[in-house]
């Protein structure tokens, strides 16, 4: 007999316990397994710790390490030396395979979608025993309907093997930790290695609920992201649903440009009630943005801009990136002004880079630049783009005083959703 | 601010009116009507006159109720049923039930291009031509993600379903014997009739329904707090498939029946309209049976592709490419050959395939209604928004009801020999 025994969360459930004695315990309902990572790699995270066993009309969830489970000729023997009850803390810091995992929808983290479980695969080792997979492959159906031997004996005489797919447990988020109290902060923590647009893909296809915990799990700043790349309807559901405290925070860290679009399909009493949760300085912005009519250049335009006096150097202006670390839209195009905000010049970063330090940006600065008018219609952005080659175009209000910039992904979207909706 | 540019163009304008006002009831309520409906509405105005036009009421009562339940769940979990049974009742009852969807649905789609074929017959085409050329059409209007454009034209089209009650008005019935039938209908009751009268609520009633409604509920991302709007929307929804049920049994309750024309395709009611009730409406019933026809071969296959998909857990949508969705699209593509090609052979039972579909159906409707009735009294996926009292003792009526007609019509057979 080999030390490794590996078997299918399906073939074990259901399954009666013995004692020493060979009399029957009960019958196994669902396994525990430890969920919350203590820290990288930590291989305890996937220890099978619990047994849930229906004993006549009772249930109860005992320590796993009284167990044995033994695999002879294909077939599957529990016993039990003692049973030891858990207690609600220990139950707490697991998560039900049956309950959580089996036939839910988790996250595939390599994949970076949601994927649904037909069952879990386990190995018992010397030193305990793991979940170690999740089946999402077709095997997996027939094995749980109860004619996955029947059928791979017929394929197998045509040479025919059925696909099989397996997630590493490593690879796996699980999303649906229905009835327990865990911190969700720690137990969604494998989300936060994937790209906010990825998590936002995945919202967009949970449950309503489901939807809700993983994103108040997020830190205000990958929440602002992925509240970013999210669609308008499921904008709209969070920050509906999130306490207004807690989505203000959200909606600071986001730019103004965005926020205002969002808040824009909101009722006006919610938007309202945001705003003024929101601090004074962003919400103000915010408030302006909301004032240009929803066709106009003002509506689309960001007012994360970076702008210089002419006199400033070069030598200056990289040093006072450094200290700013804008996001790298805000790079696309930075701006010369007079005093009262009037715009007079752009430059980029190339012109920076190949500058001597010492030059002042009235020097490198390209005069007469193109620029937009806040209340201009937004067709009028994307010719402009592309006849100049522009990454942002620079937007001024009726005295020429600069106000924003349009950066090209936003007019990308909007020429995107122009399309959709007309398909629609 | 894209609405408003749209809005610059009067005509675009009021089709964005239009369609905002169009929700998911009032589709799934245009979607019933189907070549499968038409049929067994023409049918049974054709062998009882209008002395079956009282099964519309109950069946309205239940089409109500259940679709308000579908709505309800799809609105407070955002969850598709299939999602919601495969989560909740496991898998063996979730493939139980899929199965059966799968090969309902591949007969209910067999009755749709029966229906392109007969209706294209009246004016002249070869069925060998026009299945074809339908379901190739098909095939690409969904595969290169247009659909959406053709789910708003088939329902701009499916207007002309309401061209059969100018069908019935040109065939002059009698109002007041529709009244009387309505309150007292005169009629035998025997194996015969009993089957009709499944057939009926049946055909009103499908299970795939409830999976297309929920979807939809979803897709347009409704909220509880505009519920009254949704409630609105369903039962206007509801109005027009029974309203539309109506005139067809009417117009052929008024020139078939009389007459003693017995028919056994929607086709036939077409076809025998032209002497009693004039070119002009035979056509227009054939018109509306192709549109309703294609319209359902359309919709069928490719929800009942996706929510197999979602209940097994491959990917699925139509925004997807081939390879990220192989098992979707596969799915999708064989339920519409196999459709078509059956209609295609020669002497093939048609009517045969129709009545076990409708016998799957029959079957199937229970077996849904109660994972519904049991997942949406269920205060871990719904909270406050469980059934009340009276949603649970109509839901319940219905789901009863059902199963004794079901099994009355399963054992038929077994005493008409």
């Amino acid at each position: 007999m080999t030390s490794l025994t590996t078997f299918y969360l399906s073939g074990i459930i259901g399954k009666e316990v013995f004692d020493a004695d060979g009399d029957a315990i009960g019958i196994i309902r669902d396994l525990l397994v430890s969920s919350v990572p203590s820290g990288h790699n930590d291989p305890g995270n996937q220890t099978v710790t619990g047994v849930k066993l229906k004993m006549k009309k009772e249930y109860g969830i005992y320590s796993f390490n009284t167990f044995r489970i033994v695999k002879t000729r294909e077939v599957l023997n529990v016993s039990c030396s003692e049973l030891i009850k858990l207690t609600e803390e220990e139950v707490a810091n697991g998560m039900l395979l049956v309950e959580s995992i089996l036939d839910k929808q988790i996250v595939d983290l390599n994949g970076r979608k949601l994927v649904r479980v037909n069952d879990v695969r386990l190995a018992t080792l010397p030193a305990g025993t793991f979940a170690i997979a999740v089946d999402i492959g077709i095997e997996g159906i027939l094995r749980r309907i109860g004619i996955a031997g029947y059928i791979k004996r017929y394929l197998n005489l045509l040479h025919i093997s059925i696909p099989t797919k397996f997630i590493l447990w490593d690879d796996v988020q699980a999303i649906d930790y229905s009835n327990l109290n865990i911190r969700l902060s720690k137990s969604y923590a494998k989300l936060h290695t994937l790209h906010p647009s990825d998590i936002a893909d995945i919202l967009e296809d949970l449950g309503k609920k489901s939807s809700m915990s993983v994103f108040s799990a997020l830190d205000e700043e990958k929440a602002a992201d992925v509240l970013e790349e999210l669609e308008t309807h499921a904008q709209i559901h969070i920050l509906e649903n999130l306490p207004v405290d807690k989505a203000a925070d959200v909606l600071e860290k986001m730019p103004a440009d965005e926020v205002a679009d969002i808040l824009d399909e909101l009722e006006d009493e919610k938007a309202e009630m945001l705003l003024k949760e929101m601090d004074t300085e962003s919400s103000q912005e915010v408030r302006e943005l909301l004032e240009y009519p929803d066709n106009t250049v003002g509506s689309l335009m960001s007012t994360d801009f970076i702008s210089f006096n002419q006199d400033t150097t070069v030598e200056k202006v990289i040093e006072e990136l450094r200290i700013k670390k804008p996001e790298p839209s805000e790079l696309y195009n930075l701006f010369v002004t007079e005093k009262n905000e009037e715009l007079i010049g752009t430059f980029n970063l190339r012109d920076l880079v190949i500058a001597d330090p010492k030059t002042v940006l009235a020097d490198i600065m390209k005069k007469e630049p193109v620029f937009l008018f806040d209340n201009q219609k937004v067709q009028d952005i994307a010719e402009l783009v592309s006849k100049y080659n522009l990454l942002a175009v620079p937007v001024v209000d009726g005295n020429e005083q600069l106000q924003g910039m349009v950066v090209v992904d936003d007019v990308v979207e909007d020429l995107i959703n122009e399309r959709r909706t007309k398909k629609r | 601010m894209l609405k408003n540019r749209l809005k610059d163009s009067h005509f675009v304008k009021r089709i964005l009116i239009f369609f905002a006002i169009l929700g998911p009831g009032i589709i799934t309520g245009s979607v019933d009507n189907d070549a499968g409906g038409i049929t067994t509405y023409s049918v049974a105005g054709a062998m009882y006159g209008y002395n079956l036009i009282w099964t519309l009421i109950p069946s309205f009562i239940v089409l109500l109720v259940v679709q308000e339940m579908n709505a309800r769940m799809g609105i407070v979990t955002g969850k598709g049923l299939s999602d919601l049974i495969r989560e909740n009742a496991g898998m063996k009852i979730t493939f139980l039930i899929f199965l059966g969807l799968l090969f309902s649905n591949i007969g209910n789609t067999t009755t749709e291009f029966a229906g392109v074929a007969g209706s294209m017959e009246i004016f002249g085409i070869s069925k060998y031509i026009s299945v074809p050329v339908t379901a190739v059409l098909v095939w690409f209007l969904v595969v290169k993600g247009t659909y959406q454009i053709a789910e708003r034209i088939f329902l701009i089209f499916s207007l002309s379903l309401l061209t059969y009650v100018v069908s019935a008005l040109m065939s002059d019935p009698d109002w007041s014997a529709i009244g009387t039938a309505i309150v007292r209908p005169q009629m035998e009751m025997n194996t015969q009739s009993l089957a009709m009268i499944i057939a009926l609520v049946g055909t009103t009633i499908a299970p795939w329904m409830q999976f297309y409604m929920q979807a939809s509920v979803i897709e347009k991302g409704l909220k509880m707090k505009n519920y009254r709007f949704t409630l609105i929307d369903i039962a206007v929804g509801c109005v027009v498939t029974v309203v539309v049920a109506f005139f067809i049994m009417v117009a052929c309750g008024a020139t078939l029946y009389p007459n003693g024309v017995s028919i056994n395709e929607a086709k036939d009611a077409a076809l025998a309209l032209k002497p009693l009730a004039g070119k002009l409406a035979s056509q227009v019933f054939a018109f509306g049976l192709f549109i309703a026809s294609v319209f359902s071969a359309t919709i069928l296959p490719l929800a009942t592709a996706f929510y197999v998909s979602e209940a097994f857990g491959f990917e699925a949508g139509i925004d997807k490419k081939w390879d990220e969705a192989k098992e979707f699209y596969s799915l999708y593509t064989f339920i519409l050959v196999i459709s078509a090609l059956i209609i295609l052979i020669p002497g093939a039972p048609l009517i045969k395939i129709s009545i076990w579909s409708q016998v799957l159906n029959g079957i199937l409707l229970p077996v849904v209604l109660i994972s519904m009735i049991l997942l949406i009294n269920n205060k871990k996926i719904m909270g406050v928004y469980v059934n009340n009292l009276i949603q649970n003792i109509i839901g319940w009526a219905a789901v009863i009801i059902l199963v004794i007609l079901s099994v009355v019509l399963l054992i038929i057979p077994f005493f008409s020999r």
